[in-house]
């Protein structure tokens, strides 16, 4: 583990909070009974912010990427993206807000194994209905050092290589916010650094912010502030700490 | 979305190639049977052998004149058991490429997630989907088609000369027929495709996160309303298999299983369960862990158990029903000609009148008539008798009306066919003969039906003489002369049989027919079929590595989980023949009604080996294709892969 914590840019950029979360709850039910997975959460997320949300398994942590991504509607509250209310949109509008304007990256790669790497990487331009560039999917592969592998297939490339075509995927249609599921969960620590590397200057070049959703200390280091969430209820949060803090403020939540 | 259909395609061969096969085979037998018809309408018969008449018109139909080929009839039977060729494979290729499809789109869910995820709308899912069936479909229908193609040549040399075809048949152009082949596989692919699409439409984003594909366990509320519907009609379709419902009770005897099995298929994850619980009862008192499992796996996914067990049920209703109701039927064929013949002895061709031991020879005089309605004109097979003697030597029993008066230009009309047309005595029923004189026939008597023995029409035998100078006797009904003993008679009178031996040979002729059409109609459907078992099948067990990795890894030994996929697929497989017995037998039980009633000591034969047949090689298919894949998959997944 290293113990290096990682430089920040010594303001945060202003402006209006480019997603915002009111009063989500989140309640499963079933057959054994309704479970509160979310009970109201509320935060405002800047522009241009790299976030971390860590917590117990079990604290909701998922749920609440999936609720801000609209991926999941929540019980009660508001999502508010970019100034839209995720709450009426149907489904369609929904996906064309989101091919618009979020980006994913999960710990499982989620690349199409059918297609190259230049293919999965242009897809999202495709389903907007626009011809992708050459010269754009070029460059995002470039931006994540790849250059040279566009005629591979998944199946081709190690674990690192295929998170990087995921971040590239995300990163074609400039997305405004990135959301990152453990996106390092499966991957060694030299690899991680670099992938961290990559969410890490997407908010630092092009001002896009990143909600990040983890359980390893050192990849939280990389994000300005740490949100910890404890049975679906924000437990406080720490900036610019360093991995070692981090771990020690996870074991007392799960102490 | 078509780029992404390509190669998806391509990447999901194994999951297409079922659907593949199953769609070149159903257009290869589109595909034949279209040739094949598209021949017996290109063959004309001898030259000149039609006849121009100009129908009545009236009730606001005008009069128009129309060409009735002399010698249609002669390859009618061969195109009317093509035409079921033609319907039984498209309705099996919509079933099957349905359940194929959505087998591929339910095991693929998390790729749709994912799609959705980056910003695919449900109706590109749709779209791509539909795209997949497409590239399939065209390239399947083109196989087939070619295949049919190259199998016509084959086909019309079996069937010629046979008794569908009389005739030499030669291939006709190809290309309408096939074009209509290859159009109906893509028409089938698409509607069998279109539920699967839409189900992948409803793929949400969400779903790229989830580990398991599991399935929804409700069925929805129109497929229910459906199913109720058709299941209704299946029903009024078999209270009409009655006595009153004449030659038309085995058509409906055909194809009310096929309403019923759609039913059936509707409601097969409501349905589907409940029988297994019944069926599971012993299964889980006669094993150990390995049945109970089997049953858990059979009742907790209805839709996938409904799906394996849809083509076993269809194949083995549909079979079922059609050998029972063509076996009864020539059952009731066999009885009606037995109580028409009164004569002792039945010649082939004209019998000797002169000899002394004879009393009277009936020696009737067939032709062909085209009877001349308000829209149309029609073929129709006439005789001409003498009724005094025929009246003594077959069933003649007059129902109004009577044959004194058959003599000049008169008729008189069978019960069936009077109904049908409302003919009553005194109507006139205008006629061309074949030496295209136009005659109006008046009604003279209404007499009892006698199939194989009597035709619809009997005309006065010096009127058939007169205008059809050709037709020869193809059989007389002899009485012999008083103290004459037939069986001393038979013996002398060259091409003489007892009417008994006569009887049964035609009785036997109709069954040879129907064992013809049998094959030629359930023969390509049953290879079909079995394709659809195995393909769903093997699908379904292929899916399943990874659940039986995991059982593996808690213990269970290769041999348990043998045991346990051979229960779940002969639970699954008794299922579905227990559904496809009794449409059977209801069928059975209505059709024989229907065909026994008038008619005395009827026999009955239950054709059990072909029926015992049937059941046996489903059941054996169903569990060697859930078996094959899965020896296969745990000789090569060893309980460490679950790790992975």
């Amino acid at each position: 583990m290293t113990a290096t914590a990682p430089t920040y840019p010594s303001t945060a950029p202003a402006g209006p909070p480019a997603l915002l979360l009111d009063s989500i709850t989140k309640t499963y039910r079933s057959k054994a009974g309704a479970v509160d997975a979310l009970r109201g959460v509320t935060y405002h997320f800047a522009r241009g912010s790299f976030t971390a949300v860590m917590g117990p398994s079990g604290s909701g942590k998922s749920t609440l990427l999936q609720c801000a991504a609209g991926l999941d509607h929540p019980t009660t509250g508001t999502v508010v993206l970019n100034g839209v209310t995720l709450l009426g949109l149907n489904e369609v509008e929904l996906t064309k807000l989101r091919r618009a304007e979020m980006g994913f990256v999960f710990q499982a790669y989620n690349l199409l194994p059918s297609l190259t790497v230049y293919d999965n990487v242009a897809l999202p331009l495709r389903l907007t209905g626009r011809r992708p560039a050459r010269n754009d999917v070029q460059r995002v592969l470039e931006q994540v050092g790849l250059e040279g592998k566009a005629k591979r297939r998944p199946a081709e490339l190690s674990g690192g290589q295929q998170q990087r075509v995921a971040i590239a995927r995300a990163l074609i249609t400039r997305p405004s916010v990135f959301f990152a599921d453990e996106p390092t969960g499966a991957l060694d620590s030299g690899t991680s650094r670099q992938i961290l590397g990559l969410l890490r200057e997407a908010t630092d070049r092009a001002g896009q912010t990143v909600v990040m959703v983890t359980h390893d200390p050192v990849a939280a280091a990389y994000a300005e502030r740490v949100l910890f969430l404890s049975d679906g209820l924000l437990a406080g949060h720490l900036d610019r700490a360093t991995p070692a803090q981090i771990a020690a403020a996870m074991s007392d939540l799960e102490g | 979305m078509f780029f992404l259909s390509r190669q998806t395609v391509g990447r999901h061969r194994s999951l297409y190639a079922g659907s593949f096969v199953a769609l070149a085979v159903g257009v290869f037998l589109l595909g034949l049977a279209a040739t094949a018809t598209a021949a017996t309408i290109a063959y004309h018969g001898p030259t000149s052998a039609s006849i121009s008449v100009t129908t009545l018109g009236g009730d606001g139909t005008a009069p128009q004149n129309v060409k009735v080929p002399l010698s249609d009839a002669d390859v009618s039977g061969l195109q009317t058991v093509l035409s079921l060729v033609g319907t039984i494979s498209g309705f099996i290729t919509i079933f099957v490429i349905a359940s194929t499809f959505a087998f591929a789109v339910a095991s693929r869910r998390r790729e749709f997630g994912l799609l959705r995820l980056i910003g695919a709308t449900p109706r590109q899912i749709r779209r791509m989907v539909l795209g997949e069936a497409l590239a399939v479909a065209l390239a399947a229908s083109l196989t087939g088609a070619l295949a049919a193609q190259l199998a016509t040549p084959l086909l019309l040399r079996r069937a010629s000369y046979t008794e569908l075809a009389p005739v030499k048949l030669e291939p006709a152009s190809p290309w309408v027929p096939l074009a209509i082949a290859v159009a109906a596989g893509l028409l089938v692919a698409m509607l069998g495709a279109r539920s699967a699409a839409r189900r992948a439409g409803r793929v949400g984003a969400i779903d790229a996160l989830r580990e398991a594909a599991l399935e929804p366990p409700r069925i929805g509320p129109v497929r229910v309303v459906f199913g109720l519907l058709f299941l209704a009609g299946a029903i009024v379709m078999l209270t009409l298999i009655r006595p009153s419902s004449g030659e038309g009770a085995v058509p409906l005897a055909m194809f009310t299983p096929m309403v019923m099995v759609i039913a059936l298929t509707l409601l097969a994850p409501l349905v589907v369960p409940l029988v297994g619980r019944l069926w599971a009862v012993p299964l889980v008192a006669w094993t150990q862990v390995s049945g109970r499992l089997a049953r858990s796996n059979v009742l907790a996914a209805p839709r996938r158990s409904a799906s394996l067990a849809a083509p076993i049920l269809a194949i083995s209703a549909i079979a079922g029903s059609m050998v029972l109701s063509l076996s009864f039927a020539a059952d009731s064929a066999a009885a009606t000609i037995r109580d028409a013949v009164r004569a002792p002895i039945v010649v082939t061709g004209a019998a000797p009148v002169d000899s002394a031991q004879v009393k009277a020879v009936d020696a009737g005089l067939p032709l062909r008539v085209v009877r001349v309605a308000a829209d149309y004109a029609e073929l129709e097979d006439a005789e001409g008798i003498d009724p005094a003697i025929a009246a003594q030597t077959r069933d003649l029993t007059v129902r109004s009306g009577s044959l004194a008066g058959l003599t000049g230009n008169t008729v008189a009309v069978s019960k069936e066919m009077a109904g049908f047309e409302s003919y009553h005595v005194g109507d006139e029923i205008p006629v061309v003969f074949p030496d295209r004189t136009p005659v109006k026939l008046r009604v003279v008597a209404i007499v009892k039906d006698a199939f194989g023995v009597n035709p619809s029409f009997l005309i006065p035998l010096d009127l058939a003489r007169k205008h059809a100078p050709e037709a020869q006797t193809e059989r007389s009904f002899v009485l012999p002369a008083d103290g004459v003993a037939p069986a001393d008679l038979v013996k002398q009178v060259p091409g003489a049989q007892l009417a008994t031996d006569w009887e049964a040979d035609q009785a036997d002729g109709v069954r040879k027919g129907n064992r013809l059409g049998l094959v030629m109609l359930l023969g390509p459907a049953a290879l079909y079929s079995a394709i659809a078992i195995a393909n769903t099948l093997l699908m379904g067990s292929l899916q399943r590595r990874h659940e039986f990795v995991t059982s593996r890894l808690l213990g269970a030994t290769p041999a348990q989980l043998r045991r346990m996929v051979l229960w779940e697929s002969s639970l699954v497989g008794t299922i579905a023949l227990s559904l496809g017995t009794v449409i059977t037998v209801t069928v059975g039980v209505l059709i024989r009604h229907a065909m026994t009633s008038g008619v005395a000591d009827v026999p009955m034969t239950v054709p059990w080996g072909i029926l015992l047949g049937i059941g046996a090689l489903c059941l054996i298919l169903a569990v060697g294709s859930a078996l094959a894949p899965t020896t296969y998959l745990l000789r090569r997944s060893q309980p460490s892969a679950a790790v992975d």
